[in-house]
């Protein structure tokens, strides 16, 4: 089964068959009529022309059920960024580890896993992947409650692990930063052994009026896991979001941002940054809709690219005909350390309004030789200077994570990959 | 502690160095002075050790070693340094970490053990003192948006910190005002000593006006065509690089 690369129907038929045996509730049955005119996606869809979808999501990847005995109290705190008191919300391959999560005593974040609110279905509505996920998992409710400012981050732990092999492991969030509500929401994606496995996560983020979330999200699966991420945002009056996606593990990962904004006067920070080494490759689509006036959003993206790693840069703006003194700045910029990595690039901007402040700009260089020079010339031998201009380059990217703890673990994690890579080149 | 000879570079195909000669003795300070184009920058390219400038003939002995066999981290951690004509930014590198990193790359190499970052900084606060500087330079990234007297200053500091055997200051006063070229030179000042050599190279004697020389050379079309003491340098000013180029020829 796994050598042999089955057409998109009869892999379709499969991931249909996953859905069926999985759906339960009503919502799923629903999205499972919703799913069946879908189609997987080909290289002929333009945000998958680089993609082909055999030599990833080909082989049929089986469900796994819910295992209580599997991740341990230690699994836990050995990953976690946090203090081991602030609250933190563990998933093990999709599935909501109550006994293993710790909720503030406060209140101020309430946790529904049977949660039968349907998630909003504009989104991610021609994406087959996001609607096998609305069939097949329950969605995790998580509300942070209004007015409330968290002193300690909640830490989201998304843990891929199983005796099984060839699993998807499909999380559901809708995350709810009530109105007034100040908190930062840590996400992390691990696997506990060199697991090969599917993660297609749908995560969607309501941001009430004056609200403000702050969100650092790393991806540090096992290298042979593939992960897909649906990340949906939606802005609300007054409200701000910041988030820095960080995607050092997988062989392929892709991540699916759709921000909107429904209020006027929010602001959006998106960052990234992606390390994309040996076999892998890294996938942003970026999609941010200025659809009211007055918001402003800054998308920033950075990568590394050596080896034979590859990068996926999709960014598009659009700002709608209504929204008048919009201000939104995206870039991304590679850093290609090996001759054999690729980088396809493509940062779009739709205007439809006429009062607006937008740019958006790409690059992709190689290291500079005055830099790895000058270092030389202080003693620093070549593969510790590449190592230094390289996370150098990361570095402003790390940094708008807003949880030095986390940064500083990226960091060390980067800077240990790099002096590997620097040793060839 | 630094022979030249009969020194032959190229870069891209063209020759600038055409049989360069210079003895710099331990303790000693020397300039190098000549007009533009004359081979002054890529003579300390080549001792830094910049891999686009070929030599084709003649040697540079360092400490009795063959410096053009060296990598330039070799001739860093051998005692070498270059002030950068125009030194270079990185972004997101700190500077207390970079001269950390530098300093103990150059420790290491002379078996020296490695500094941690307390006794690091306690290292670096004695020479901000004596160089008369503030700590403002320190959390920024290495000479970014750094003004022009603010990158040279960095380069000082640098020096003071690796305790170099042979200093070589590339045009260091271009692009200083007044002010920061005593900084920069009241920073060399202080570095001078009995064990250690320097090459000063500049295109204006100004330089020399606060770091004194025991001898002054001129450089033209690639050779050392004349060698003096500081007096020469006041000379060329008062006549400029024609009369001496004039010299040169007749002879």
């Amino acid at each position: 089964m796994s050598n042999a690369v089955p057409n998109h129907e009869s892999l379709k038929a499969h991931y249909l068959k996953v859905a069926q045996d999985a759906a339960k509730t009503l919502s799923q049955q629903q999205a499972i009529e919703h799913l069946l005119p879908l189609k997987l996606p080909t290289l002929r869809d333009e945000s998958w022309r680089y993609t082909p979808l055999a030599p990833i999501l080909g082989q049929a990847f089986h469900a796994v059920q819910r295992e209580e005995d599997l991740l341990t109290v230690d699994d836990v705190q050995q990953a976690r960024a946090t203090p081991l008191e602030s609250p933190c919300l563990v998933f093990l391959n999709g599935f909501y580890q109550a006994d293993l999560s710790v909720l503030p005593a406060d209140g101020s974040v309430l946790v529904d896993a049977h949660s039968h609110t349907v998630m909003p279905t504009a989104v991610f509505q021609q994406s087959f992947f996001a609607g096998l996920n609305a069939a097949s998992a329950d969605t995790i409710l998580v509300r942070l409650k209004a007015q409330t400012t968290s002193a300690q981050p909640l830490e989201i732990l998304h843990f891929t692990y199983s005796f099984e092999s060839n699993f998807i492991a499909q999380p559901r969030l809708h995350l709810l930063v009530e109105e007034g509500a100040q908190a930062m929401v840590i996400e992390q994606h691990l696997s506990l052994a060199d697991t090969l496995c599917f993660t297609n996560q749908v995560l969607q983020i309501e941001v009430g009026k004056g609200a403000q979330l702050t969100h650092p999200r790393l991806q540090n699966e096992s290298l042979r896991a593939r992960h897909l991420s649906h990340v949906s945002v939606h802005l609300a009056e007054d409200s701000r979001y910041q988030s820095t996606n960080i995607a050092l593990g997988s062989t392929w990962s892709r991540v699916e941002w759709q921000v909107a904004f429904k209020g006027e006067h929010a602001y959006a920070d998106l960052n990234g940054f992606y390390l994309s080494g040996a076999n892998q490759s890294h996938d942003m689509q970026l999609s941010v809709l200025h659809r009211v006036p007055n918001c402003s959003s800054s998308e920033q993206f950075k990568g590394i690219l050596h080896a034979n790693g590859r990068a996926i840069f999709d960014g598009n703006i659009v700002v709608a005909q209504d929204a008048q003194k919009t201000d939104a700045q995206l870039n991304n910029a590679n850093l290609v350390l090996s001759r054999d990595a690729e980088v396809y690039t493509k940062p779009r901007l739709e205007i439809y309004a006429d009062d607006v402040k937008c740019s958006h700009g790409t690059t992709v260089g190689q290291l500079d030789p005055e830099a790895l020079f000058y270092l030389r010339a202080r003693g620093i031998p070549k593969q510790d200077a590449i190592t230094m201009v390289a996370s150098g380059f990361a570095g402003s990217m790390l940094e708008t994570c807003g949880f030095e703890p986390l940064q500083a673990r990226v960091m060390q994690m980067l800077t240990q990959q790099l002096t590997e890579a620097a040793a060839s080149i | 502690m630094l022979s030249i000879k009969n020194l032959h570079a190229s870069i891209n195909g063209k020759e600038i160095l055409k049989g360069l000669n210079l003895e710099i003795e331990v303790g000693k300070v020397h300039a190098i002075m000549g007009p533009n184009g004359s081979g002054k920058s890529t003579l300390s390219k080549v001792l830094a050790g910049r891999e686009e400038y070929e030599v084709t003939s003649g040697s540079v002995t360092y400490k009795g070693q063959d410096l053009l066999a060296m990598s330039p981290e070799e001739r860093a951690q051998q005692g070498i340094f270059m002030a950068f004509q125009y030194p270079v930014e990185l972004p997101g590198v700190n500077n207390t970490y970079f001269m950390q990193t530098s300093l103990n790359a150059v420790r290491k190499a002379r078996g020296e053990p490695e500094l941690n970052s307390l006794n690091f900084m306690k290292l670096m606060r004695a020479k901000l003192k004596t160089l008369n500087m503030d700590e403002s330079l320190l959390k920024r990234s290495v000479n970014a948006g750094f003004s022009g007297g603010e990158m040279k200053r960095n380069e000082i500091l640098q020096m003071s910190l690796l305790e170099p055997y042979l200093a070589i200051l590339d045009e260091t006063d271009s692009g200083l005002d007044i002010d920061a070229l005593r900084i920069v030179a009241d920073g060399v000042n202080n570095l001078r000593s009995p064990e250690r050599s320097m090459l000063v190279i500049t295109h204006y004697q100004r330089l020399l006006d606060y770091i004194q020389p025991d001898y002054v050379h001129v450089l033209s079309g690639g050779k050392i065509i004349r060698s003096g003491d500081k007096s020469l340098a006041l000379e060329l000013e008062k006549h400029g690089y024609g009369w001496i180029k004039e010299g040169a020829e007749a002879a």
